[in-house]
């Protein structure tokens, strides 16, 4: 982490090897192309390159850090995808649904935490927290999608998050 | 304060978490975090916790993948790198060049140069030495408290990815764990002398339908365990029956996770059983078996 603070290339290359299958399976379950993937990774890590001055340990972990960035940039790349490809009006709704449940078929969890953390996770709050964490959608956006009221939406949010940090501990 | 506990209640900071929220209402987030501990440990919880999610879908990128970004990533960030070379050469060139010029100094332009770049130095050679010995000797001290605190800092942020590190195994090798503990539980059952296992084969209704009951007759324990069982559609659910004296009793209904053969389950207690049935029910089950039976198999006696 010093290393890439001083902006020492072969830390380039331990944090990829550190990050990348964390930060890929990501980047992949919200692109859903690999190519795509590959592209946002490689745009992230030079983004992460020269915005690591911004960086303040004292906000976060490097992690949560690193994370948004690619998160972030994964989310726009759908947005401007689905700009460029579809009418807003009409299309958006259904090629998001489209895109959801193709998402089980290229996706292939090798993580071990994967299927006991869905265990713990009911159907419901599993789907919102993928909606706003992989999709990028608002709680208002949810609620619309899922027709639920906003309230619903914030307190599955909140106790699905809740269920994942007793997890982590 | 109340407040806090209230501000942590909302919500919001699931939303800073996950990105939602403004740049300003960020603001104020992490305004508030910094000057409420209790605010900065819960949200450090949530991201913590959106972290294990994001870990969880962690995917290897292919090895053909690492060359290719890494390659285009160290193009990208060091265009710099080449620059200093060629510059570098180019103040080479230009001394050779100055010298030669110095050597015919009648003739150039360079030679005008000299008398300017003489005379600071003669200056300096004026000065008391015990200043310039000072000069350095702050200079030296500056350089090393910089080294020293560069180093300083480098070796605080190594502890903060290195303790990032370990909490990560931990999470990692306490999932593995539980998983472990549970297998263990399994294989003492699978291998204990005391249970008997029970065949069930599916009926014309189910004719792929295969599963095992594990029974212990002493401890009335009762284990199932699928091999494979048809798809049910929503609202429906398997329910394992114990036939004893050709009644029915209720064995417990099977948890997706069952059904679906990932885990063996541990069902309800039975007193005893000639034989084990399974049905379709509705969710939640029922209290009488709805014909007709999907598995069945006799205990051997």
């Amino acid at each position: 982490m010093a290393r890439l603070r001083a902006r020492d290339e072969s830390a380039m290359t331990l944090f990829y090897d550190r990050y990348s299958a964390a930060l890929y399976g990501v980047i992949l379950r919200i692109v859903k192309a690999e190519d795509e993937a590959e592209d946002v990774l490689q745009e992230a890590l030079v983004k992460i390159w020269h915005a690591f001055g911004n960086y303040d340990p004292g906000k976060g972990r490097l992690f949560t850090w690193v994370l948004n960035i690619c998160r972030n940039l994964s989310i726009d790349k759908i947005r401007s995808r689905q700009h460029r490809v579809g009418s807003r009006t009409q299309g958006l709704d259904d090629s998001l649904t489209a895109q959801r449940q193709a998402a089980p078929v290229t996706f292939r969890p090798e993580h071990i935490g994967l299927q006991e953390i869905t265990q713990k996770l009911i159907p419901e709050q599993r789907q919102i927290i993928d909606l706003l964490y992989f999709e990028g959608f608002t709680q208002s956006e949810v609620a619309e999608e899922l027709n639920i009221p906003l309230g619903t939406v914030k307190t599955r949010a909140r106790t699905a998050i809740k269920v994942l940090s007793k997890l982590v501990r | 304060m109340e407040n806090i506990q209230d501000y942590i209640e909302s919500g919001i900071l699931e939303q800073y978490a996950l990105g939602v929220l403004t740049a300003a209402e960020q603001a104020a987030v992490d305004a508030l975090a910094a000057a409420h501990p209790a605010i900065r440990t819960e949200l450090a919880d949530v991201q913590a916790a959106l972290g294990l999610y994001a870990e969880a879908h962690a995917q290897t990128p292919p090895a053909a993948l690492r060359e290719r970004v890494l390659a285009h990533v160290l193009r990208q960030i060091q265009p710099v790198a080449p620059a200093p070379a060629s510059a570098l050469r180019a103040d080479v060139d230009a001394v050779a060049q100055a010298r030669n010029l110095a050597a015919a100094p009648a003739t150039t332009p360079g030679a005008v140069v000299r008398p300017l770049l003489a005379a600071p130095a003669a200056a300096a050679a004026g000065r008391s030495p015990w200043a310039l010995a000072a000069a350095v000797a702050l200079l030296l001290s500056l350089g090393g408290n910089a080294l020293l605190y560069a180093r300083w800092q480098a070796a605080g942020q190594d502890l903060v990815a290195l303790q990032n590190d370990q909490a990560r195994f931990a999470a990692t090798s306490q999932v593995v764990d539980k998983q472990l503990g549970t297998l263990k539980e399994q294989n003492s059952i699978l291998r204990s002398d005391e249970f008997r296992a029970v065949a069930l084969a599916g009926t014309k209704d189910a004719p792929t339908a295969r599963a095992r009951v594990l029974f212990n007759a002493a401890t009335h324990r009762v284990y199932l365990d699928v091999r494979s069982l048809p798809a049910l559609p929503a609202g429906k659910q398997y329910q394992l029956w114990a036939l004893a004296g050709g009644k029915p009793v209720d064995a417990g209904l099977l948890a997706a996770t069952t059904a679906a053969g990932d885990d063996l389950q541990q069902m309800k207690d039975v007193a005893s059983a000639q034989a084990f049935a399974m049905t379709v029910e509705p969710t939640g089950g029922s209290a009488a078996p709805t014909m007709p039976i999907q598995a069945m198999g006799a205990v051997a006696i």
